[in-house]
């Protein structure tokens, strides 16, 4: 599998393989706030179950073990990259669970936003304004991160 | 995973149940007299502490009733479970 | 001579989500065959040829009861309205949360605060729910058919209650839910209504109302719990 991400919208799990050969598998987040990053049980479950639909061999693996981190969440599930009304501060945040796939690009705009103070045209509809403008990303996410 | 008591069911597991983000969030009585940021903030603002949190949540799979619970939002801890329209309870941090 | 076809009613043309499934049912609710003599495995233990009693014991019993007439009530508990349902029902509406109150041929289960789930007999639905409206009285509330939302499936048997268990997070031992009770909840993922009917020595007697595009899914879910309990025990 290495050098590749393999991911599913369908099932929802995303997998890569470490050097060593282990295999580094993500997918949901818990449906509410919270700074425990413990990754509910249930979550785990499903993302096995999804892995497994899409690779049934890994049913011979065992989980070494797993984790969770605090997830950013916009209210519309993209990302937002820009500038801010606060001077010199930009943002590039709300990747919910999909962040370092979309990273070499997400860089490159936000390069562009920090060196002209403008957003990069590209990345002009994910700017923070969208919340007061009402203009949505309305694709839960499809646009920019990867599920 | 987490053990919410349901007013009306009891105990079920959290799967059984929707999440309804932060709770007590008053509709504007004047929607039209409001910027478009003010009516953003409305919609799209809401606290994240990391602490006691009074959130809404329905019991989608059972009673399918709307209802306020206060969870602590490190150890998720439930601390609190009241009928939408009550006050907030008082918990100390 | 002109051959006389059958006459096409809403009754020939109708089918439920499961009815192609009834023979599937039927052999699952029976022990499994014991194999061929001559295959290793059995052939090795020639003193389990007591298995199929044992095997009978446990096995547990599925099979879909098709078409029950159900009906969602929606209505404040208490009022008049209420009251004169219960006396055209024959029973108060029952206001403990998860529970059943049985009329006759009628099953009334609580879903809500507000809100009943009256089940009957295959045909009954415009009867009652004539018999509901009239009773209701155009007071607030409601009387809708769902009978075309669900099918009900039946779970019998010693093993019931642990095929359940494997995929329902609810405590269904005897000392926390029996006839008499109901819950909506899941059931593999599923939304199902549970319904428990009947305990007798033969073991629980559950209903298990699905959606009827999910009842596919949880057939196949249930007749793979199920299997474990067609043969002897592993461990003896």
């Amino acid at each position: 599998m290495h050098p590749t991400v393999v991911m599913s919208n369908h099932v929802h799990v995303y997998v890569s393989q470490a050097h060593k050969g282990e295999l580094v598998m993500g997918a949901g987040v818990d449906s509410y706030n919270g700074y425990g990053q413990r990754g509910s049980f249930h979550l785990i479950e499903r993302q096995m179950a999804a892995a497994l639909e899409l690779f049934p061999v890994f049913a011979r693996a065992h989980v070494l073990r797993t984790w969770g981190g605090i997830v950013d969440v916009t209210p519309d599930a993209s990302p937002i990259i820009g500038p801010t009304p606060v001077g010199n501060l930009f943002l590039n945040c709300g990747w919910g669970t999909g962040g370092f796939k979309a990273t070499p690009a997400s860089g490159w705009v936000y390069a562009h936003a920090i060196a002209t103070g403008e957003p990069h045209p590209l990345a002009e509809a994910f700017t923070l304004e969208r919340f007061t403008t009402g203009a949505l990303i309305d694709e839960h996410g499809a646009a920019a991160v990867a599920h | 995973m987490l053990l919410i008591a349901c007013p009306w069911c009891g105990e079920r597991e959290e799967l059984e149940f929707h999440y309804g983000g932060q709770a007590h969030v008053a509709h504007p009585a004047e929607p039209e007299g409001l910027s478009d940021s003010q009516w953003g903030e409305y919609l799209f603002v809401r606290d994240n502490p990391k602490g006691p949190f009074a959130e809404r949540w329905s019991h989608s799979a059972g009673c399918r009733r709307w209802f306020n619970v206060v969870r602590h939002t490190v150890t998720h801890e439930i601390l609190a479970v009241y009928p939408a329209g009550q006050p907030k309870p008082v918990i100390l941090p | 001579m002109t051959r006389r076809e059958p006459a096409v009613t809403a009754d020939t043309l109708r089918r439920s989500p499961l009815g192609h499934l009834a023979a599937v049912f039927a052999e699952h609710s029976t022990p499994a065959e014991p194999s061929p003599a001559g295959e290793p495995s059995r052939a090795a233990e020639p003193s389990r040829a007591a298995e199929p009693s044992i095997a009978a014991e446990r096995c547990a019993r599925l099979r879909e009861v098709p078409f029950l007439a159900q009906l969602d009530l929606q209505l404040e508990p208490g009022g008049p309205a209420a009251q004169r349902i219960a006396a055209a029902l024959g029973t108060p509406l029952p206001t403990a949360p998860n529970s059943v109150a049985e009329a006759g041929e009628l099953r009334v289960l609580w879903l809500g605060p507000q809100e009943w789930l009256v089940i009957g007999p295959d045909g009954s639905a415009p009867a009652t729910a004539a018999l509901l409206s009239a009773a209701l009285r155009g007071e607030p509330g409601s009387v809708v058919d769902v009978s075309a939302n669900r099918t009900t499936l039946e779970l019998s048997g010693r093993t019931a209650r642990e095929v359940l268990a494997k995929g329902c997070a609810l405590d269904l031992h005897p000392r926390a839910f029996g006839p008499g009770d109901c819950a909506q909840t899941l059931l593999s993922t599923v939304h199902v209504i549970l319904d428990q009917i009947d305990r007798t020595d033969a073991g629980p007697t559950y209903r298990l109302l699905v959606r009827g595009s999910f009842a596919q899914y949880l057939s196949d879910w249930l007749l793979d719990a199920m299997e474990e309990y067609r043969h002897p025990p592993l461990t003896p």
